[in-house]
């Protein structure tokens, strides 16, 4: 006889279905819903957010590129380019050369010929007009010592300055407090910057905060009858995170789509000449950068809220 | 005299005192209700009745003394676990406190799943038309409140509280914004609510129910139960009974 097959009815996953209906109706339904009404008191929080996000977006690629800078920079202040004459003597270069390579101090030497510095120079913006203006080749060749510590540059400097094989006039690219000066720059701009970002920051949560506490208090009906009736604390204030989610999320897609176009749109308009001023700032970086302005529009947004329900909200 | 009635109590309040700052509103108070008791807590404005409702309901704690509620210590629940206190209280007020927007039977359906999302539309609706039907406004469930007159809104309250089917109900002046007639059909469905083993504590000014209804009173002056009286102990001769 033929067995007759019974359909389980997976009570489960019928159980996660009205789960899922009554979370979207009360905690995201009912959050898109007042949002859209509160959407008066909504937009100066949506306003300062956005700015506060594309300011962030700027600021924190602009904080990429001087890192990147720095980053060059150090190693730059570590390599001593000692400038040739035109006319040194082969075997004044290959004396200077061996000594330097010989010294404890020195990582390493390596020789640039006057038409592969020209070749490097028309490479820098400004520098392929003034080699052209004067018909000849301008720039030394040169040994470009790697110094192992930037302490020790002081020393090999007064070592080479004065050798046969130097330029006299201008022997070598030591300069003692550029590396420094170049810190204290970015130092301060990265302060000022954060500042800057720190002040916004507080404007931003205080206003969306604001705007989440008169939500409260427009719902303050429904709210003391889901706390009667014994609804979860979470169930209670998830809409008002959702809301303030919402919020940072709209925020965050216009900053990161401002972000993107602006700096995209900089890269594709003077490619040699942004990556020289802004290095390392690729198009994916902007996209990740843009990214995580939309993330931190959510985070903010959800945090300024909860900030709010801690001190609006009673239990 | 009759014999008191010993066995677990849905409320039990031992040497709660509950001051805002220098005022003391509730002062030492002892009490225990019984499951499926119905009793007036009774008193001046001030007196404390809205104070030990808030208590039961943990609204706020007491500064002193221990609140138990359905076995729960309300006293020193945490903020977190407050909810698991509440589906076990049902709770009625005198505005009624209905959402605007919803129906009365989305109102009813509203509070089941709230407090729990297991709950199904389905289900949500048949318990909600069985409670509106058990407060005589089955055919008002497409509703708005303002369609409604006020004891009508004041039934839908009262659906909305025994929904869940909660041990116990709490009422904070259910009568006060009805008239007599009223008044008093809200009273006899406390009554059922009662004879069906809900407890029912009501807070109110209404003397006149008070005295025909029979029921026990406990009665509060100056935030001190200064009056127990069982029921069908109520009238001139009462304080006879008193304890």
């Amino acid at each position: 006889m033929a067995g007759v097959v019974l359909k389980g009815r997976f009570p489960r996953r019928r159980l996660i279905r009205i789960v899922a209906a009554n979370l979207a109706r009360y905690l995201f339904g009912s959050a898109a819903r007042n949002w859209a009404r509160n959407l008066g008191g909504t937009t100066p929080a949506l306003g300062s957010m956005t700015l506060l996000l594309l300011m962030t977006g700027l600021v924190g690629i602009a904080g990429f590129a001087l890192y990147n800078l720095e980053q060059y920079e150090a190693g730059q202040a570590s390599l001593l380019h000692v400038y040739l004459r035109d006319d040194a003597a082969y075997q004044d270069v290959d004396s200077l050369w061996d000594r330097l390579a010989n010294d404890p101090r020195v990582a390493n030497v390596t020789f640039t010929t006057k038409s592969e510095a020209l070749a490097r120079a028309q490479q820098i913006p400004g520098l392929p007009e003034l080699a052209g203006a004067t018909g000849s080749n301008p720039f030394p060749a040169s040994l470009n010592v790697q110094v192992k510590s930037i302490d020790a540059m002081g020393a090999i400097d007064a070592m080479v300055r004065y050798d046969l094989a130097v330029d006299p006039v201008n022997p070598t690219s030591y300069d003692p407090g550029a590396y420094q000066r170049i810190q204290q720059v970015i130092f301060g701009s990265a302060v000022a910057g954060l500042i800057f970002l720190g002040l916004l920051g507080f404007v931003a949560v205080t206003v969306t905060a604001n705007s989440i506490k008169s939500a409260i208090h427009s719902r303050r009906d429904e709210i003391t009858i889901m706390q009667l009736v014994g609804a979860p604390r979470w169930m209670v204030r998830g809409p008002f995170v959702v809301e303030g989610a919402i919020t940072g999320a709209l925020a965050g897609v216009v900053a990161g789509l401002v972000t993107f176009g602006l700096t995209a749109g900089a890269i594709s308009a003077g490619s040699s000449g942004f990556m020289q001023f802004a290095p390392g700032v690729t198009v994916t970086v902007v996209a990740i950068a843009a990214a995580g302005v939309l993330l931190a529009g959510v985070l903010l947004g959800s945090g300024s809220s909860l900030i709010s329900l801690r001190r609006h909200m009673e239990s | 005299m009759r014999p008191l009635v010993i066995g677990n109590p849905i409320v039990r309040f031992s040497g709660v005192t509950r001051a805002y700052g220098s005022r003391v509103a509730l002062d030492d108070v002892h009490l225990e209700i019984q499951r499926g008791e119905l009793a007036f807590l009774v008193g001046p404005s001030g007196a404390g009745k809205t104070t030990i409702l808030k208590l039961i309901n943990r609204e706020i704690k007491p500064s002193r003394g221990e609140v138990m509620v359905d076995g729960i210590p309300a006293h020193q629940l945490k903020a977190s676990r407050v909810a698991e206190l509440r589906r076990r209280v049902g709770v009625v007020f005198q505005d009624y406190k209905l959402l605007p927007r919803l129906t009365a039977l989305e109102n009813v359906a509203f509070a089941l799943q709230v407090a729990d999302l297991r709950i199904s539309d389905e289900e949500a609706k048949d318990r909600s038309l069985d409670a509106l039907e058990a407060v005589g406004l089955h055919d008002r469930g497409a509703a708005l409140p303002h369609q409604l007159s006020g004891g009508q809104q004041q039934r839908v309250a009262i659906a909305r509280a025994v929904v869940a089917k909660p041990p116990l109900l709490i009422a904070d002046e259910p009568t006060g914004n009805l008239d007599q007639e009223t008044a008093w059909e809200i009273m006899d469905l406390f009554s059922d609510i009662a004879a069906w083993g809900t407890a029912v504590l009501v807070a109110t000014h209404n003397v006149e129910i008070v005295t025909r209804l029979q029921r026990r009173v406990l009665t509060l002056v100056h935030g001190r139960l200064v009056r127990d009286q069982p029921a069908g102990e109520i009238g001139r001769m009462a304080w006879l009974a008193s304890s």
